[in-house]
């Protein structure tokens, strides 16, 4: 009898929930003016727009004629090397990351990170096989742009900076401020090697472009405004890099309602 | 008290079968589209229309038309709006269609299932595999007479609708948010889109 009863409850209960969730469900919000009611702040701030736009074509053009050609290049590598290269370019920057998070007070992740650095500097061969991955140190990335922002630190204005691309104040002080402390930087200026600087900078760049190239292309052949959606793009990264948005359910959520014709 | 547990397990088990059939449906959707690629009979234009049909039925186009617009909409007559909600449903579609473009036949898997219910949105995370590096799309679809639909796709924490929506506000700026203005911009768009996916 008692058995019976607590199905019996079971059964009553599982009813009155899927009936609330079906409910739910299709309680869709249809109101016409729905898609006004976001709350995501899509107003950027871009005084200089003009001048910013005139780079950006600069830089469009530097992409399609020396970068893209040069990332498609790299694509062709065999993936190992491919990899090997990230990983070294990746294990490079830990010192810098590892500093950040610290200052943000992550310090479970600056912990990460070390032994990430540690690990892969030895065992993997200055960084060329990333083996922390396989022993469960993740990768996590943090940079001065970040740290500032977390300290309270606003956007200030959005500009695009020639050959580096898009930023804002606060992100282009955190990239002098990346530049003039990292360690490898320091290092080579002190051996006379800074030829390794512009290298550096240049192989993350066609690492990082090789990745996006669809991406890119899709973004550029089918925006009716590719400044603006550069740009919105951008600030939704850093935003998500910022807040460390695993959980996706809090990026922002435009409201949308379901309509038919 | 044991009672109270296996209520509890129910209750945690409904929420997440409801988004283990979002993910079913989504998965099944997407092969559509992935079996377009891999199908090498099929001409550029042939394997477009599919996904664009494909696009048109698992989409909530009109929602996100809408949305894209932004003040533009109320000023807007009817027949503009009309033609605006055509136009933008192909231009959402070659957007797709073209990020599509370098699939090669690359592995993927459903990674993560979760059900917003303050927004009655479902997220299904999908993590693309590759050789050198994994790509992160979040779906985010909403069901309305029992029926899914996707309102927003998010790629590496970009989302689609979010971007167009800045997009279209920057190219209304310029033509007075005057959405008839912004259709002739938008069909040369879609024209110079299709003409450059179907060459390709």
């Amino acid at each position: 009898m008692k058995l019976f009863k607590n199905c019996l409850l079971i059964c009553l209960f599982l009813s009155i929930n899927f009936n609330v969730l079906s409910a739910v469900s299709d309680k869709v919000n249809t109101d016409s003016e729905d898609f006004k009611t976001t709350t995501y702040e899509d107003k950027i701030y871009d005084p200089l727009e003009p001048i910013n736009r005139a780079i950006f074509g600069f830089n469009n053009v530097a992409d399609k004629i020396i970068l893209e050609p040069t990332a498609k290049g790299y694509k062709k590598l065999p993936s190992p090397v491919q990899k090997g290269i990230g990983n070294f370019l990746n294990n490079l920057k830990l010192p810098l990351v590892v500093v950040n998070q610290v200052l943000q007070g992550q310090f479970k992740n600056a912990s990460n990170s070390t032994g990430r650095f540690l690990v892969n500097s030895t065992a993997g061969i200055f960084g060329l096989v990333d083996v922390a991955k396989k022993i469960g140190l993740e990768q996590t990335q943090e940079d001065f742009g970040q740290t500032l922002a977390k300290w309270g630190l606003g956007d200030g204005f959005y500009v695009v900076l020639p050959i580096f691309g898009p930023s804002n104040l606060r992100d282009t002080a955190g990239m002098v401020l990346t530049y003039s402390t990292d360690p490898v930087n320091a290092y080579a200026v002190h051996q006379n090697e800074a030829w390794i600087l512009p290298i550096k900078t240049a192989t993350n760049a066609i690492a990082q472009r090789s990745r996006i190239i669809d991406e890119v292309n899709a973004l550029r052949n089918n925006s009716l405004d590719y400044y603006a959606a550069v740009r919105s793009s951008y600030y939704q990264n850093r935003k998500a890099a910022i807040l460390n948005t695993d959980d996706h359910a809090q990026t922002p959520l435009p409201l949308i309602s379901i309509e038919f014709e | 008290m044991r009672i109270f547990f296996v209520l509890l397990a129910l209750c945690f088990f409904s929420k997440n079968s409801y988004a283990d059939d979002v993910a079913i449906w989504l998965e099944k959707e997407i092969d559509i589209i992935l079996q377009a690629y891999k199908n090498e009979n099929i001409s550029n234009e042939k394997r477009f229309l599919l996904i664009e049909n494909t696009i048109n039925s698992n989409f909530a186009g009109t929602g996100i038309a809408k949305f894209v617009s932004g003040d533009a909409w109320s000023s807007a007559n009817k027949k503009i709006k009309k033609e605006y909600i055509k136009l933008f449903k192909r231009h959402l579609a070659l957007n797709i269609a073209s990020m599509m473009q370098g699939y090669s036949n690359q592995e993927y898997q459903l990674i993560n299932k979760n059900y917003d219910s303050k927004n009655k949105v479902s997220l299904i995370d999908m993590e693309i595999f590759n050789d050198t590096s994994n790509l992160l799309i979040t779906w985010r679809v909403k069901k309305s007479k029992d029926r899914f639909f996707i309102i927003d796709l998010l790629v590496a924490d970009i989302s689609l609708v979010v971007t167009k929506r800045s997009e279209f506000n920057s190219m209304l700026k310029n033509v007075n948010y005057d959405l008839k203005k912004l259709n002739i911009l938008l069909e040369q768009q879609n024209e110079n889109s299709y003409n450059k996916l179907i060459s390709s």
